[in-house]
């Protein structure tokens, strides 16, 4: 129902002509789809939302919600953001002090230009809204008597009090402590399926992403380099970029030792001699250059000495570093000339220095780049 | 004399003594303590006085002979007395709402807005921080004058022989005055849209308002106790202004508080006891609106929320109203720069000021411009300026440097440091001239008369600005970084040399400019202090206006706001650097 095409927002930087903005942006999703643009910090995660809310004019593409066309460079239409109808909830919550919470909220019924709210509608639209968000009796309140959390709320109760079709978040949980944050993904998750709202959402946070998410588009210099379900996202990563920045997987290279078709298992040589399983999801020619991602959880870490079985790989190594985390344990397991991240449960502790083998099934180890 | 005695003696003598062990413990107390005293000498003597002058009958040496409040009964029964009142404020109300309207339109076109041409709204505030008031005043005094342009071209159109506008008016002089004040409420507001979490308007946009909307019920409540504020820093200063008053409303016999008290102390013998007590009058006026002003400063930071990341606040599309805005641009640009300083290069290039004609064009020479470079009475001029303006700034920034760092950390005596180093924000500049004049004719010092009194007038008079500039900075820089030299094993001394001072010198430098600046362009205060041999810019073109020799005060204005235009860019250049240059943040 929201339909972005071949979004293209270019900012020229003093320094090198190819600096921010996004590059040939597309993707469509269905109503009631919870989204989230992910990526480091100047990835193009949030000019891709601020072009959709208006507040960016992109340079091309097209951009839809449903039968309407909020923006079109071909066509020349350019709908102005305060006619988009869209529900936003920006980083900094922006809620005016000046006014109260009740204020704030009823303020986009207030301006409303295609229809005019009656008081006791926008009374009882706002009460709805507080109520959503779980702030009933704050109405009254001043803005500038909120914290963290509640002005959060606020903010999005104004974001959803005229029911837009879209709601667009912009690292809303960012400015929350790590506790309240925890509180807030659920919740917010919990609202927006209770609204149905479609809703797009813009982090760095990995975990949040992944816990949120019905649908994930992973973003590098400009580019959606993965568009998909939370867990494909994270077992099945499109190329090295997201296998390092999602859950930090660990990166082998070697080479293809036969043709394998897509969706298959096949065998690679690294360069230290070891021969790995692993799932080709695109398929692979005989000799190619491949790197293999394997998530450190997805290793079991073993006692040295003992074969691999039905089919598992097996790599020896010595563990050089070893650090309790509390729910798991963390080891840095040198294996030939590379260093080996697994994390592994905390009951049994291997001391560094230990002799190891490390063992991971094939589908674990998916190539990610050839 | 025992041997148990000898020791408790000595003893006692090891012991330091109680007062140098309390020093010891923080040997900021020690500052603290030195400069106190140097505030305190600079600061109280010139209220004292006047509170002394305003209820004491004198005889002609200054002897107190007695107690009164004639004085004030004479001001309360004169109806002139009352009348300057009723004209100082309307004067200052007026002016004060013409310059928010001209300055604060301004500001937004240019920091809020996809507006043309704004850098000539930039252009005009340099300029116009380095040019005297006084020259703006002579400038537009001619412009709508009897033979200046405006009333040249009615008198042409209608062929009348009556005047469309008599510039010596109260009309003239809240034009005037507005427009003397639109170029700093054009930087101060300027700041504080600036500074406006941009998300603020974006939310209310995306909540569905329109741009309209949005300004009236977002931007404009949001920036309104910042603009109260700001529109009552400008009726301070302007109910305290000197210029436009004796230049415009005097020769018209309207007078105002400033004018009263110029004129109760030039005339012989001067009624000091009278001027003491209008400016007494004054002083409260000014301590009432300072305490309203310092509650609406306090709410205007109240509204200074949370901020984002820093996203570049996309500026509001004007359309086609962009041309509208552009135009609004350059009529301002006109006013405050053009439209002046051609009519100071005409007065300066005729031998007379007469009207703009072409008549007059056959007769343009250099020869007021010679005449500025060649006699050494404007060099001297020059320099007595520079001097004292450098002094004063230089001594200001020394004092406060120590001052303003301890009253930002809370240290000893920081409150009462505070309030000493700003007790000279209720004066009006004249009244303080008034004051200075009075405390060092019973000083047994000889420097009334000399350069030396001007520059400690300046001190007492820039000291507020000083300690704010270096009262900001030092709230800039991270409690931290001090904390880690004294960790570190740095004593307070070592601290403030090697930690605070280099973190701090943007700042430092910064005020010093500031102060320079607008203590070489001051008036007021100088012009009853001023003698023949120690004359500063600004009374010598007032000297020069009186004495009608317009041409060679125009040509000497104008290579002087040259020079100071140099350094009004320097001054701005240093804030630019000093904004990005907040350590430890």
């Amino acid at each position: 129902m929201l339909t972005v095409r071949a979004l293209t927002k270019i900012y020229a930087n003093r320094f090198d002509a190819q600096a921010g903005g996004v590059r040939d942006v597309s993707f469509d999703l269905p109503t009631g789809t919870f989204f989230t643009l992910l990526g480091p910090s100047g990835c193009g995660k949030t000019t891709t939302l601020r072009c959709i809310a208006g507040l960016e004019r992109p340079d091309q593409g097209r951009i839809a919600v449903g039968d309407r066309v909020l923006w079109d460079s071909d066509a020349g239409i350019a709908v102005p953001m305060n006619q988009r109808g869209i529900g936003m909830v920006f980083q900094s919550y922006a809620i005016w002090p000046h006014m109260t919470v009740f204020e704030n909220i009823a303020f986009p019924l207030r301006v409303a230009k295609d229809r005019r709210y009656g008081r006791e509608e926008i009374r009882r639209m706002v009460d709805e809204a507080l109520s959503t968000v779980g702030l009933s009796g704050y109405g009254e309140r001043p803005a500038t008597r909120l914290s963290g959390g509640q002005q959060q709320r606020v903010a999005l109760a104004r974001a959803i009090v005229y029911r837009p079709q879209l709601l667009l978040l912009d690292e809303p949980l960012s400015n929350l402590d790590a506790a309240l944050r925890e509180e807030m993904r659920v919740e917010l998750r919990r609202l927006q399926q209770q609204i149905g709202v479609t809703t797009i959402y813009v982090t760095h946070d990995q975990a949040e992403a992944l816990a949120m998410s019905d649908r994930i588009a992973v973003m590098d210099s400009g580019r959606v380099v993965q568009l998909d379900e939370p867990r494909a996202i994270y077992f099945r990563p499109a190329n090295e970029f997201v296998a390092s920045f999602i859950g930090a997987a660990n990166l082998l290279t070697g080479v293809s030792s036969g043709a394998v078709a897509a969706g298959e298992v096949g065998a690679i040589q690294t360069g230290d001699g070891e021969s790995i399983g692993c799932l080709f999801p695109s398929g692979g020619q005989a000799g190619g250059k491949v790197t293999v991602a394997v998530r450190p959880e997805s290793i079991v870490l073993g006692p040295d000495g003992g074969g691999s079985t039905n089919g598992s790989n097996l790599l020896r190594g010595t563990v050089s570093a070893a650090s309790f985390l509390g729910g798991s344990a963390r080891y840095d397991v040198r294996v030939g000339s590379r260093v080996v991240r697994v994390v592994a449960s905390a009951e049994h502790v291997v001391p560094a220095g230990t002799s190891v083998g490390l063992v991971f099934s094939p589908q674990a180890a998916v190539v990610v780049g050839a | 004399m025992s041997a148990s005695s000898t020791v408790a003696e000595r003893a006692q003598a090891a012991r330091p003594a109680p007062w140098l062990n309390w020093l010891r413990q923080d040997p900021r107390r020690l500052i603290a303590f030195l400069v106190g005293i140097v505030l305190a000498v600079l600061m109280v003597p010139p209220l004292w006085i006047l509170i002394l002058d305003s209820v004491t009958t004198q005889d002609a040496i200054g002897e107190i002979t007695g107690f009164t409040f004639g004085h004030f009964a004479k001001l309360g029964a004169e109806k002139n007395a009352l009348i300057s009142l009723w004209n100082s404020l309307v004067f200052a109300a007026g002016s004060t709402v013409l310059s928010l309207l001209l300055g604060g339109v301004l500001a937004w076109l240019v920091e809020r807005t996809n507006a043309p041409l704004k850098v000539l709204a930039y252009l005009a505030t340099i300029i116009s921080m380095g040019t005297p008031y006084i020259l703006h005043v002579i400038a537009w005094l001619f412009l709508l004058g009897k033979v200046g342009p405006l009333n040249d071209v009615y008198r042409m159109v209608t062929g009348s022989t009556d005047n469309l506008f008599n510039v010596n008016s109260m009309a003239g002089m809240v034009l005037i005055e507005g427009f003397l004040w639109s170029p700093l409420v054009f930087l101060l507001l300027g700041a504080t849209f600036r500074a406006a979490n941009a998300d603020m308007e974006e939310a209310a946009r995306m909540s569905g308002a329109s741009v309209y909307d949005t300004l009236r019920r977002i931007s404009l409540p949001l920036a309104m106790p910042a603009i109260l504020a700001l529109a009552l820093f400008v009726f301070i200063r302007a109910i305290g202004g000197f210029e436009v008053p004796a230049l415009v409303g005097m020769p018209a016999r309207i007078y105002v508080l400033t004018t009263d008290v110029y004129q109760a102390t030039i005339v012989v013998p001067p009624d000091l006891g009278y001027a003491a007590a209008f400016s007494i009058v004054m002083v409260l006026i000014v301590v009432v609106l300072l305490y309203f002003y310092g509650r609406l400063s306090k709410s205007a930071e109240k509204y200074h929320s949370v901020t984002g990341k820093g996203y570049r606040p996309r500026p509001f599309d004007l359309g086609r109203g962009r041309w509208i805005a552009g135009a609004v641009i350059i009529v301002n640009f006109m006013i405050v720069l053009v439209l002046p300083l051609i009519t100071l290069l005409w007065m300066a290039l005729l031998p007379f000021v007469q009207a703009f004609s072409m008549k007059g064009l056959a007769t343009i020479s250099l020869h007021n411009f010679t005449t500025v470079f060649t006699q050494a009475g404007y060099f001297e001029l020059a320099m007595n300026s520079l001097t004292v303006a450098a002094g004063a700034a230089t001594a200001i920034m020394l004092i406060t440097a120590l001052a303003g760092w301890i009253a930002a950390r809370g240290g000893p005596g920081g409150r009462i440091l505070d309030q000493l180093a700003t007790l000279s924000l209720v004066f009006p500049g004249i009244c303080l001239g008034v004051a200075v004049m009075e405390v060092y004719l019973r000083v047994p010092l000889p420097i009334y008369g000399s350069l030396w009194i001007i520059a400690i007038a300046y001190v007492i008079r820039y000291m507020p600005y000083g300690m704010r500039y270096v009262y900001s900075g030092v709230l800039q820089l991270h409690k931290e970084l001090e904390e880690a030299a004294g960790v570190a094993g740095a004593g307070s001394m070592t601290t403030l040399r090697r930690v605070i001072v280099p973190l701090l010198t943007p700042a430092l430098v910064a005020g010093w400019l500031f102060i320079f600046l607008i203590a070489s362009k001051e008036l007021a205060i100088a012009v009853l202090l001023a003698s023949p041999t120690s004359k500063v810019i600004a009374v010598a073109i007032f000297d020069q206006w009186v004495n009608g020799q317009g041409g060679e005060l125009a040509a000497f204005g104008l290579v002087w706001t040259v020079l100071m235009t140099v350094i009004a860019c320097i001054f701005f250049a240093q804030m630019r650097r000093g904004g990005s240059d907040v350590y430890g943040n």
